[in-house]
């Protein structure tokens, strides 16, 4: 099911009522005027950034109040009319954003879930040819014992002119460059204290 | 209401192609993947699910070297089109500002429409059995919107306002571009077929981006809506039904069997 | 960027060289447009195919790739010889006027100080003379044969147009005029950018590619000013953050070189050796102190330092050198955190062959990234076969994989630093999908897991995991604001989180303060209570407000989200004024000596009552020893950009005997093509449709739909002679491997006439892999394991090829 029908009413005459913009604590002047045409009810507007290139412009998620967890909740993702940056505008990358989550099925012209998207946890074991399904709980405790282990064994508290070197250097960390600030803080944290020195991610390639 | 219009400036568009994307954004437009054929254009022109592209023509001058065009193409918004006179069924109509609008509860998908138009704009969509096309985001210039190819457009190469005040920014800018290394600069839209509502600024004669220096409705599509098309409408449904004697209706027919709308420019 | 995007609309003239703004940044043309608008700026593109920026650049250039420095370096000749710099802001703003030691030398692509062996210099040989009070030996006249500029002049003479041009294949009139139209910066009144991204960067001498950038704004008064700078357009929305938080092997948060085990061996030894005597840097102990704080809480800076990884001495543990070391075995378990190196990595399949060497493999994603299937028979499949190295089928493969979906960027919420610094919030707009998660659950709930294993373990080897502090809250998600409060930094108070610190100037190095990235600090000033005030990244007042009737704003939009270091969004601002502090040009006034203090459009980068004409009153870069901007400085292979062909190169150094940059690290000999074999020069790029390894874009209707497959661009002569269709299916080889692609034959790429000779130069797109809406072949299967001489990154920019009819 699409979220929403913008589809055209007829064009006189047409009076269709306005929907305040929920109040989100703050400045989305530019926004909330534009949520006013958009003529669905409980439109939500939230600003993001886009997660592509470096420029940092800012886009507009619309979603649809209320719509279900598990299924298509976007009306739209447009640039953000209030940014400095970019100042509403969007190249074709920031344009397709909702493309991310949700698209229109080439067959039925349906909103759905973008089926490449994962969905669920997923394991290969060693020599096999697929992949299982697994559950989250499975996983952290599988990999937080893969960690302990290869740590465990290679790891150097001293090398051998008696340094105290605290690594491990079986161990490797890559990427990050899309991830958020917080999330780097906390991971730039962790590899430090498993003694990683093998910690890689896009800027240098 | 003033006629409202898109001016879009090619010496301004860097071909990003946010609008062909927003357009599928705001009007919930699956894509159509088609394979590359050597040049960046997606498609060869719009289709039943893409009412917008940009066209990429290259070439190269004696004088001034290469370049490499780019120009947003799709429905016109005719003053007087050529669509809403052909169609058996009446389901195009004018705004009041300008837009040419196409009622798909009204449509019998005939693709009548296609044949006329000067640009082959209206294309059909075989999922619905309906002709489809550039809305000029009505919904959303009703409610005091800019359509969204134009909110998108990140450099400014395309606008929307009012056609009076556009077009004399468009001669503005013809002339700064005539006399910053574009002798051949010029305006399209403002006179053609006696005045379209998408106002381009080109830095080249017309024939470089792929448009018709003088675009005309073909002949016999003239006869066709002077003459047949008010006293013997009812026709077409009965042509689509079997008959296929008309240059019309064989290639309408043709086409209604194929995936989606080619039909146009080889 | 020194200086950020809206800025751009300040400029007088806009170098784009290595980069193609247009297409992979499109909103730079939204200000360049402006600009020309505005301003009459000229528009120049430098690059070795026309692309959608040189379609809409005022002055097209091409060059050959990998010969910025021969392009720059004639450019830099003819300012010089002409008198053409900023002679001022050269004077007091640069080391122009230094004095180098007479045992500077350089003799045939040579420097001084030379082990050929160990292909490394010994950079003490480039030193300046000292006076005897410790300060720099200066001759202000820039008369001296030893002063900077006078070795700059003569280092640069033997880079005449003639023989660039040669060297480039740039048309001699083009060249001409790019260098007429830049060199007018010059002027005091004038601003010129350079906008570079990986076309500068990729190459193996892609550090001093940035350099030779650097020199020429120094030299035409173009940095710390309105509308110029050295702008690095980066190429993922957090790359920048990614950087400052250091997730790189050789620095740790806030850019502090990571411990060496020899060279670092405690936390004295470290702040020794690491603390310069002057510039801003003299405070590192207190951000390394803190840092460890953060990390650690409980304990004594001196004692944690112990707890961080030391590395082996002068081991290169980089991208290419990390996958080398996989292939040997040395690597057994890896975490990826969205990240696709078969597809974007060099020599892609040797990387893919490494991954096998791995017991297990943790990847995390939104999508199935080739790299998480790296053992799938897809990965297997070629278009010949030819397999340089082996690649298994998933049988033999025996690499535990663990994949975990993460959720969407609007389906979470967090701030990215984009390339201009702002750090600029997500709010969190829909549910993640399905049972996706964010990433920084992921690490938490991880952190949590590996602690729990290691709880109760009294081992000294198992503190710095025991000991390791993780206090974000209750409930599998961490409270975001506890993170944005620790980034900051705080004062510690009985071994916990005290009060917030204003801004890194409050950070102490007795242990009394924690802090999670010193150049963010000031970032969460305050904890009010209210977090959507006190967190400045969510600020989004997009006002640009007058200060002075005078100086008319310049598009700082200070209180729009944050920006490092302290909201300062140009830096090196100090040049934006004369040496006696009144701005060069009024109408673009960065800061300006208001009698008793700095005032300005923006955050002093200076101190904020430091006389102009008192003492250190023009010392305007604060973050360097020797307190001006280095022309002449410190690389590892010299002092000054120098000219050296690429690895794989269809010709000789004209320049100078050096074909190879000395300082190079070669790691596979065996794998370098030669012209008999190989003779057309490949390079990689992008479009402005996809991005990076395509994961992202190809999973994307939309945008598989604006580019549906993998091309290479050749030119009509090249297609000729190969009698290769538009259109058609091609096979690109290299000594690494080969790749199907389509064939884009365009006008837009020509043979470039190198010393008299045509070479062509053909471009493939490396977004593609076999997942996805849009699949292709990794373009990164043909790239060398070779890269630049001081950061490795890979030479994806100019290799050797060979093209024909598939």
């Amino acid at each position: 099911m699409k979220v929403t029908r913008r589809q055209f009413l007829k064009v006189t005459g047409a009076t269709v009522a306005s929907f305040a913009v929920i109040d989100l604590g703050f400045d989305m002047t530019a926004t909330a005027s534009e949520v006013q045409g958009m003529r669905t009810k409980g439109v939500k507007p939230l600003p993001t950034i886009c997660p592509f290139c470096g420029a940092g412009c800012g886009l507009v998620v619309f979603s649809k109040e209320g719509a279900p967890a598990d299924g298509p909740q976007l009306l739209s993702v447009q640039g953000d009319p209030d940014n400095p940056i970019n100042r509403g505008g969007a190249c074709s990358k920031g344009s397709a954003l909702m493309n991310i989550r949700e698209i229109y099925s080439p067959e039925t012209g349906e909103q759905e879930i973008n089926p490449e998207r994962r969905t669920k946890p997923l394991f290969r074991e060693g020599g096999t040819t697929k992949w299982v399904e697994k559950d989250w709980d499975w996983m952290f405790e599988e990999i937080a014992n893969r960690f302990k282990q290869t740590r465990d064994e290679y790891f150097e508290h001293k090398d051998e002119n008696g340094i105290i070197v605290n690594r491990c250097e079986a161990l490797a960390s890559m990427g990050g460059a899309a991830l958020d600030n917080e999330e780097l803080q906390l991971i730039a944290k962790l590899s430090r204290a498993l003694g990683m020195t093998y910690i890689e991610h896009q800027a240098r390639i | 209401m003033a006629r409202m219009t898109n001016l879009y400036d090619v010496s301004k568009c860097t071909a990003c192609r946010g609008c062909q994307v927003a357009c599928k954004d705001w009007n919930q437009l699956p894509a159509v993947i088609e394979p590359f054929t050597g040049n960046y254009q997606t498609h060869e022109s719009t289709n039943g699910d893409t009412y917008t592209i940009v066209k990429f023509m290259e070439g190269e001058d004696p004088v001034d070297g290469i370049y490499w065009n780019f120009l947003k193409y799709q429905c016109m918004h005719c003053s007087d089109p050529a669509c809403m006179s052909v169609c058996p069924q009446g389901a195009y109509s004018k705004t009041s500002w300008g837009a040419t609008f196409h009622d798909p509860d009204k449509c019998i998908g005939c693709q009548y429409c296609t044949y006329a138009c000067p640009f082959e704009i209206p294309k059909y969509r075989k999922r619905e059995d309906k002709i489809t096309k550039c809305t000029l985001c009505v919904d959303r210039v009703e409610e005091g919107l800019t359509p969204a190819c134009a909110r998108t457009c990140p450099t400014g190469a395309l606008t929307f306002g009012n056609r009076d005040e556009l077009l004399q920014v468009a001669e503005e800018r013809v002339k700064f571009l005539r006399a910053n290394g574009f002798p051949r600069a010029t305006i399209y839209g403002k006179l053609e077929l006696g005045g379209l509502n998408k106002l381009y600024v080109l830095t080249d004669t017309p024939d470089k981006f792929e448009l018709p220096i003088d675009p005309k409705v073909p002949g016999q599509i003239t006869f066709w809506q002077d003459w047949i098309q008010p006293y013997f409408g009812w026709l077409i449904p009965v042509a689509l039904a079997g008959s296929a004697f008309s240059f019309v209706t064989t290639r309408i027919l043709a086409n209604k069997n194929g995936d989606h709308t080619e039909g146009g420019h080889e | 960027m020194t200086n950020h995007w809206v800025d751009l609309k300040n400029t007088d003239c806009a170098l784009i060289i290595g980069s193609n703004a247009a297409e992979n940044h499109p909103i730079s043309f939204k200000w360049l447009t402006q600009a020309r608008e505005k301003r009459g700026a000229k528009i120049i593109n430098v690059d070795p195919r026309f692309t959608r920026t040189s379609a809409r650049a005022d002055i097209y250039a091409p060059l050959r790739s990998g010969t910025d420095i021969a392009f720059i370096g004639g450019m830099m000749n003819y300012i010089l010889q002409n008198k053409r710099y900023h002679e001022e802001y050269v004077r007091w703003y640069t080391n122009a006027t230094f004095i180098v030691k007479d045992t500077y030398g350089f003799d045939d692509g040579i420097f001084s100080g030379y082990d050929p062996e160990k292909r490394k210099y010994d950079g003490a040989k480039w030193a300046f003379e000292m006076n005897e009070d410790g300060t720099y030996m200066k001759d202000m006249t820039m008369e001296d044969p030893r002063c900077v500029l006078q070795i700059m002049k003569k280092h640069y003479e033997r880079y005449d147009i003639e023989l660039v041009c040669r060297i480039t294949g740039t048309p001699k009139n083009k060249y001409m005029e790019v260098i007429e139209a830049y060199a007018a910066t010059g002027a005091p009144d004038k601003v010129g950018t350079i906008m570079y991204a990986m076309g500068t960067t990729q190459h193996t001498v892609g550090t001093e590619n940035v350099r030779s950038y650097a020199i020429l704004q120094l030299l035409l008064g173009n940095i710390g000013r309105a509308g110029g700078g050295v702008n690095a357009l980066r190429g993922e929305s957090n790359v920048q953050g990614s950087t400052d938080w250091a997730l790189l092997y050789h620095i740790l948060p806030g850019y502090l070189n990571t411990p060496e085990a020899k060279k670092h061996p405690d936390y004295a030894t470290y702040n020794a050796v690491e603390t310069p005597k002057t510039g801003y840097w003299v405070n590192k102990p207190k951000f390394l102190s803190s840092l460890l704080k953060c990390y650690w809480m409980e304990d004594d800076p001196a004692k944690s330092y112990d707890y961080l990884p030391k590395r082996i001495d002068g081991k290169n543990y980089a991208h290419i050198a990390m996958f080398e070391d996989m292939y040997k075995g040395i690597i057994k378990g890896m975490i990826i955190w969205g990240s696709n190196p078969i597809v974007g990595g060099p020599n892609a399949n040797k990387e893919q062959k490494a991954l096998a060497n791995l017991e297990w493999l943790v990847a995390i994603d939104l999508w199935q990234t080739e790299t998480s299937e790296f053992w799938s028979y897809k990965a297997l499949e070629r278009p010949t076969d030819k397999d340089e190295y082996d690649i298994k089928p998933p049988e033999e493969i025996k690499t535990d994989v663990y994949f975990l979906p993460a959720c969407g960027s609007y389906e979470k919420e967090g701030s990215v630093s984009n390339s201009g610094r702002w750090m600029q919030f997500r709010w969190k707009a829909a549910d993640p999908v399905g049972e996706s998660k964010a990433d920084l659950e992921i690490v938490h709930k991880l952190a949590l897991k590996i602690k729990e294993l290691y709880a109760g373990s009294s081992r000294v080897e198992d503190e710095p995991i025991t000991r390791l502090t993780w206090e974000y809250g209750h409930g599998d998600h961490p409270d975001i604001d506890i993170i944005a409060r620790e980034i900051n930094g705080f004062t510690v108070v009985d071994g916990k989180p005290g009060p917030q610190v204003a801004n890194f100037t409050k950070l102490m190095d007795d242990g009394t303060t924690a802090c999670g990235n010193w150049i963010y600090s000031g970032v969460y000033p305050a904890d009010t209570g209210n977090p959507d005030v006190d967190y400045l990244a969510r600020r989004r007042i997009n006002t640009d407000d007058q200060v002075d009737p005078n100086y008319p704003p310049i598009g700082s939009y200070s209180q729009w989200s944050w920006c490092w270091p302290v909201n300062r969004r140009i830096i090196y601002n100090r040049c934006s004024s004369t040496p006696e502090g009144v701005p060069w040009d009024p109408n673009r006034a960065s800061i300006w000596w208001a009698g008793e203090e700095w005032k300005g459009n923006d955050i002093p980068d200076f101190g904020k009552t430091t006389d102009p004409n008192g003492p250190g009153g023009r010392n305007a870069f604060i973050m360097r020893p020797e307190l001006v901007g280095c022309m002449y400085s410190k690389c590892n292979e010299g002092p000054l950009p120098e000219h050296y062909e690429p690895w794989e190169s269809p010709i000789k150094n004209l320049l100078n005997n050096q074909d190879l940059n000395p300082a190079v690290t070669v790691f596979e000999p065996d794998k370098q093509g030669t012209t008999d074999k190989y003779p057309i020069i490949g390079t990689t790029y992008r479009v402005s449709e996809h991005w990076q390894s395509g994961i992202m874009t190809r999973t994307q209707p939309w945008l598989a739909e604006l580019m549906p497959n993998c091309f290479v661009e050749m030119s009509e002569e090249l297609a000729k002679d190969r009698d290769i269709k538009n259109g058609s299916e091609v096979i690109i080889s290299t000594t690494r491997g080969d790749i199907k692609a389509l064939a884009c034959v365009t006008k837009r790429f020509k043979p470039f006439l190198i010393d008299g000779n045509y070479v062509h130069q053909v471009g493939v797109l490396w977004h593609f892999g076999f997942n996805g809406y849009a699949p292709g072949e990794p373009a990164n299967r043909l790239t060398p394991h070779v890269g630049d001489a001081n950061t490795t990154i890979p030479e994806y920019k100019a290799w050797l090829c060979d093209v024909r009819r598939a």
